[in-house]
């Protein structure tokens, strides 16, 4: 066997072949170090195999881990997952044994979506502690996990989680189809995951949720959705969501109703200022300054008199000031983060303010629009809305108001338009009466 | 590619079209108040004085920075047209919430000027009327000192967020329009006087037909008007009560009317109804019969009332709509034929209900 | 799912202000526009309880379907052509006229054309999706617009400058009897309900109309209120001057504490969104009409893609409307459009009681 291994493998030094004897059989024993935890080779193959206090050969047929391997060309496979070969050599049966080691971070507090109140702990990078996290959060015989790997050469495991109840099953054959039809190389995120279950080369929402949030995830679950954990990632993928899930903080569910709501509503209110404020601002200055009260439109008047550029312009220099800003931080190590906020952010608006190239009124447009930005709960929407205020803009430099309005009459267009396995992305909820059964449904099946 | 193609064509067809309309704050001239007087001059015989804002960074009192332009045309249009030639930068009429008409240009038409007004898109129709004494432009050059930006101060004189004068008559011109053309309700508007210094006085009211001042009431009467018109404001009201003045505040005030009678002579009775406390009243009325005096009140108040519609009926206006309701309570092809003939003779009778809320803080 | 009913009523109903509605019965206001107020609600309310009626018998089906059930291919096909083209004219009326009103109030400086074709553009890309889409998006549309509408109604209805003896004068030539025309005009707002006639593919078999009496009673109100505020705010005379009746009447009320201080803006960018949503429903059915003539068309009410065809149709829509504009005017348009008032009662008629005779003959035994 072991000649054989060392042919089906690159030269590595890392692979280990050994032939072993004691008095009564040898056996040829073929792994990868690195993969495994040698102690565990010590303790449950070599140690036990020299002292014989056991017949080794009645271990290998008595305890269930060893399992028989009939197929020599699932050998490879099994050794980058971490298992052991053992050849008896005399009877020439083949026997593998996991004693897989995958570093991963211990189960670690939530960072993306955090909460004062709630579970602090997140999901990890191991298949099996999160599974542990949402089984002890979700005890039900009901729930049912699938396992499924994709890549050609990552053979990333996934695991499939849904309550059988609850689930829908259209949604579940979509996800089991997308799952299988997947070719590609490698996936090792959640956010690349997403990208291939979605199958559009080129979208602007998000429309599978990713969470690191058991809770969340065991919330979901309860409401018939489909979870996928993917192996070395902290994240999780849930699906089918709508828009208002984006909107969603998980402690919504735990604080108080009535400051909840007000949150919600200026979750909304903030998302729709971060999308449609600059380009309002180019739209009033530079074609309706009598939308607005009279003082505010001298004081803009007066505070773009030493502005040279026409509106457009200033938009776009202080956007392309606040979204390097935005991006700086988020790549550098966290003391240096905050220098360059309070550097872009006082500072060079200030002296721009003062250089005359942009009004004042112009930074606190930019701010909104950047604070306003950061209030949406679930970051991958957050990221896609930064992107929506372009087409805006430029709508607005060339049709004024009405091109705003036209503008956003698309977006909600386009997101009614969008499915999420199927279900409808933006659809207000309402109350369905499962007796009539839900619009469109006549034809569903 | 393609995708991307399409869409940089698409690009440059929108910058091939763009630059229409776009025109940037700072490129606008916003006018804050336009006057429009009679120059005089048979072949231009308007002058229209535009009031023109100098934006300032600072917003506060005594700030505001004012350009004006003065010409004569032969029409309101083509004036503004000539105008635009004496200044850098774009007209903008849209905070243009002023508009002034002098008083010789309202004795003669002011039908022109208004449609005027009406025509143009971007003049509001809550933009307010009035007239200036003696003209327009000199009305229109005062400059007060606590004025916070330009032409704030006339605006907020008959705004209701400002200065609450009982002898202001603010009027739109939506509904000023209303009163030119409706048949049975004649427009009235506040006169701006220029007393020759850098201030002027609202206080007095001109009554229109459909087309010019027939009559201007006095500021006494304007008050009157403004009560029984239900353009209330805080007013107050002298009073004699056996012998010693009384000055009384009006804090609530409510003024309807009814016609009766079909037929000649039509009976209008006007209701007015106000809560009152004491300005100033001589000592220990607060233990007097209040009634008396409220009866007394009333009586003086009706006794000026019924002198100030015989001299609106006198002079052939109709600023209160008497015709109007007459119209939709008597209906009938002939109903405004027969209405015509009713009000010269029309009798009128004035209820006054005096309500006494107080004596103020002293007895 | 009552409530997708109730959007396409209330869309209609509101968008009449763009259908020069409010113009035509204050033109005719001593001639009959008054007791067109009182019948329309009449002929409305029994219109609508016929076709709902008719319907809620075939669930999922639209009205070509129904049709071709009982009719001969081509009297199906060439309803449905007429449908179609019916269809494309309301929204064409509509979005020309607003283009213009764009022109005259949002960008004087702007070209009228340039601007319509964006809206067009915008229409068509929503009015390609699929009949589910559409659905949601009327629904969206409303909710966020129709409160602004209403408050901004309400507003007016409060406002002192609102004189009650210029609308009572009006009100006393309740008397004459209405004319064709101002029948026409005042029962287009009950016409939310004719939407149904392909919406219906989306209904849910056990599907039951329900409130029916709230739609007339909300459609007086709203027509009462169409025609009588700008009576109330321009008088019995001046009512009569403005071409855009219901912007300038927007324009004459202030919001002193509001943030934006002229009502007139809240009111063009609200109708601005009705109007887009009116376009994209009136081309998407006019779309499902032309295709339910081919026989390889299936209706699908979900696609994930919009098929070509969609694209196709919407494509000779859009230039249609487009070409519209450049040949006619203001006046025109005006002039077009009572007489498809007409046609459109006229159409609305004949096709309910069509669908209603079929319904029922089916009940009988065979």
């Amino acid at each position: 066997m072991n000649e054989r291994i060392r042919l089906l493998f690159a030269e590595a030094a890392d692979l280990k072949t050994y032939t072993l004897s004691n008095s009564t059989m040898s056996i040829e024993i073929a792994y990868i170090a690195p993969l495994c935890d040698e102690k565990m080779i010590s303790d449950f193959i070599t140690v036990p195999f020299t002292k014989e206090e056991i017949p080794y050969r009645k271990q290998l047929d008595t305890i269930p881990e060893y399992l028989k391997i009939e197929d020599p060309a699932r050998w490879q496979d099994l050794m980058l997952r971490g298992n052991v070969l053992i050849k008896d050599i005399d009877s020439g049966e083949i026997f593998s044994f996991f004693t897989g080691d995958v570093i991963c971070n211990e189960s670690p507090q939530t960072q993306v979506e955090s909460a004062i109140q709630g579970p602090q702990i997140a999901l990890s990078e191991d298949l099996n502690k999160s599974m542990n996290l949402i089984r002890t959060m979700y005890p039900a015989p009901e729930v049912a996990v699938e396992e499924y790997s994709v890549g050609y050469i990552s053979k990333t495991p996934l695991l499939v989680v849904f309550d059988q109840r609850h689930v829908d099953p259209s949604v579940l054959d979509n996800v089991r189809s997308k799952l299988s039809s997947i070719s590609i190389d490698m996936v090792h995120a959640a956010g690349e995951l997403e990208k291939l279950l979605i199958g559009k080369r080129r979208h602007l929402f998000p429309t599978v949720l990713i969470t690191e949030r058991p809770d969340r995830i065991a919330k979901s679950l309860s409401k018939g959705k489909v979870v996928v954990l993917i192996k070395g990632s902290m994240f999780a993928l849930i699906m089918p969501v709508s828009f208002f899930d984006f909107m969603h903080a998980i402690e919504d569910n735990y604080e108080a109703y009535w400051m909840t709501r007000t949150l919600i509503v200026i979750r909304y209110l903030s998302i729709i200022l971060t999308i449609t404020l600059p380009a309002l601002y180019i739209a009033i200055v530079s074609y309706n300054p009598e939308l607005f009260r009279v003082q505010l439109a001298f004081s803009i008047a007066a505070s773009r008199s030493a502005v040279p550029y026409p509106s457009y312009i200033e938009v776009f220099v202080m956007l392309f000031m606040i979204e390097a800003l935005i991006e700086a931080s988020i790549r550098l190590p966290r003391y240096i983060g905050s220098t360059a906020t309070t550097v872009g952010g006082l500072i060079l608006g200030q002296a721009a303010q003062q250089a005359g190239l942009v009004s004042s009124i112009m930074i606190i447009v930019t701010s909104v629009v950047a604070i306003s930005n950061f209030v949406i709960p679930i970051n991958s929407l957050s990221f896609s809305v930064r992107f929506l205020k372009y087409p805006l803009i430029a709508a607005s430099i060339f049709f004024g108001i009405s091109g705003v309005a036209v503008g956003l009459f698309l977006y909600v267009s386009y997101l009614c338009n969008l499915r999420s396995f199927g279900k409808p992305y933006f659809r207000l909820h309402g109350k369905v009466n499962p007796a009539e059964g839900d619009v469109g449904q006549v034809r569903a099946k | 590619m393609n995708r991307y193609a399409a869409l940089l064509s698409l690009l440059l067809a929108l910058l091939t079209i763009s630059g229409c309309g776009f025109k940037d704050i700072d490129k606008r001239f916003f006018v804050v108040a336009t006057g429009i007087d009679w120059s005089g001059n048979k072949s231009k015989p308007y002058r229209i004085t535009l009031q023109l804002a100098i934006p300032s960074p600072k917003i506060e009192p005594g700030a505001s920075k004012i350009q004006y332009e003065t010409i004569d045309a032969p029409s309101i249009a083509e004036g503004v047209r000539m105008l635009k030639a004496y200044v850098d930068k774009e007209l903008d009429f849209g905070h243009c919430k002023m508009m002034i008409i002098g008083e010789e240009l309202a004795k003669r038409d002011i039908n022109h000027s208004i449609e005027w007004m009406l025509r143009r898109r971007d003049i509001q129709s809550v933009a307010t009327l009035a007239i200036g004494r003696p003209t327009a432009e000199t009305v229109l050059h005062v400059r007060p000192a606590s004025e916070r930006y330009p032409g704030n101060a006339l605006l907020l004189s008959f705004g209701a967020d400002g200065t609450e004068s009982s002898y202001n008559y603010a009027e739109t011109l939506s509904g000023f329009a209303r009163r030119v053309s409706e048949k049975g309700m004649d427009p009235a508007l506040a006169i701006i006087t220029n007393d020759g210094k850098e201030s002027y006085i609202i206080n007095q009211v001109a009554l229109f037909d459909k087309e010019k001042i027939k009559t201007i009431l006095t500021p006494a009467e304007t008050q009157l008007f403004n009560q029984m018109s239900d353009h209330f404001t805080k007013a107050s009201m002298h009073g004699m009560f056996k012998g010693t003045p009384l000055v009384i505040a009006i804090n609530q005030l409510n003024s309807s009317f009814r016609l009766q009678g079909h037929t000649a002579p039509v009976r209008i009775t006007m209701k007015v109804k106000m809560d009152v406390v004491f300005e100033e009243a001589p000592n220990g009325l607060f233990d007097k019969d209040w009634l008396s005096v409220e009866d007394a009140l009333a009586t003086e108040y009706e006794k000026a009332a019924v002198a100030l519609l015989k001299k609106i009926q006198r002079h052939g206006v109709d600023p209160f709509g008497f015709g109007l309701r007459y119209r939709a309570v008597y209906p009938g092809k002939n109903a405004w034929n027969n209405w015509t003939q009713l009000y010269p003779d029309a009798e009128f009778n004035v209820e006054a209900m005096v309500k006494i809320e107080g004596t103020g803080l002293i007895r | 799912m009552n409530r997708y009913f109730f959007y396409n009523f209330m869309l209609v109903s509101l968008m009449n202000l763009m259908l020069f509605v409010p113009h035509i019965l204050v033109k005719n206001r001593y001639s009959g526009g008054v007791s067109a107020l009182i019948a329309a609600p009449v002929i409305g309310a029994i219109l609508m309880y016929m076709f709902t009626s008719a319907m809620a018998r075939y669930p999922g089906l639209g009205y070509p379907e129904i049709l071709k059930k009982y009719c001969p291919r081509w009297l199906v096909s060439l309803t449905s052509v007429y449908f179609a083209i019916m269809w494309w004219f309301s929204s064409t009326i509509v979005v020309v006229a607003y283009a213009v009103l764009i022109n005259r109030f949002f960008n004087p400086d702007a070209n009228t054309t340039v601007i319509l074709i964006m809206m067009v553009l915008a229409a068509a890309y929503a009015a390609s999706r699929s009949t589910l889409t559409i659905a949601f998006i009327i629904e969206i549309g409303i909710i966020v617009n129709a409160p602004i509408i209403l408050f901004i109604m309400f507003k007016m209805v409060r406002s002192p400058q609102l004189n009650f003896d210029s609308i009572r004068v009006i009100a006393n030539y309740v008397t004459v009897m209405p004319t064709v025309i101002t029948l026409a005009a005042a029962t287009l707002i009950f016409t939310g309900y004719i939407h149904l006639a392909l919406f219906n593919r989306l209904f849910p078999p056990n599907f039951r109309f329900k409130h029916l009496y709230v739609y007339p009673i909300l459609g007086f109100i709203i027509l009462l209120i169409t025609f009588f505020v700008p009576i109330g705010f321009h008088g019995t005379e001046g009512v009569d001057r403005y071409i855009y009746l219901w912007a300038v009447t927007s324009d004459s009320l202030i919001m002193q504490y509001g943030f934006i201080e002229r009502v007139i803006f809240l009111f063009l960018i609200v109708f601005l969104n009705l109007t887009l949503v009116y376009t994209m429903s009136g081309w998407h059915l006019g779309m499902e009409y032309i295709k339910s003539c081919f026989k390889a068309c299936k209706p699908e009410i979900d696609s994930p893609k919009a098929p070509k065809a969609n694209y196709i149709i919407l494509a000779v829509f859009a230039t249609a409307t487009v070409l519209y504009l450049i040949f006619t005017n203001e006046k025109i348009n005006y002039l077009i459009t009572s007489y498809w008032l007409v046609l459109r009662m006229f159409t609305e008629i004949v096709g309910v009681l069509w669908v209603f005779i079929l319904s029922r003959r089916r009940l009988k035994p065979e």
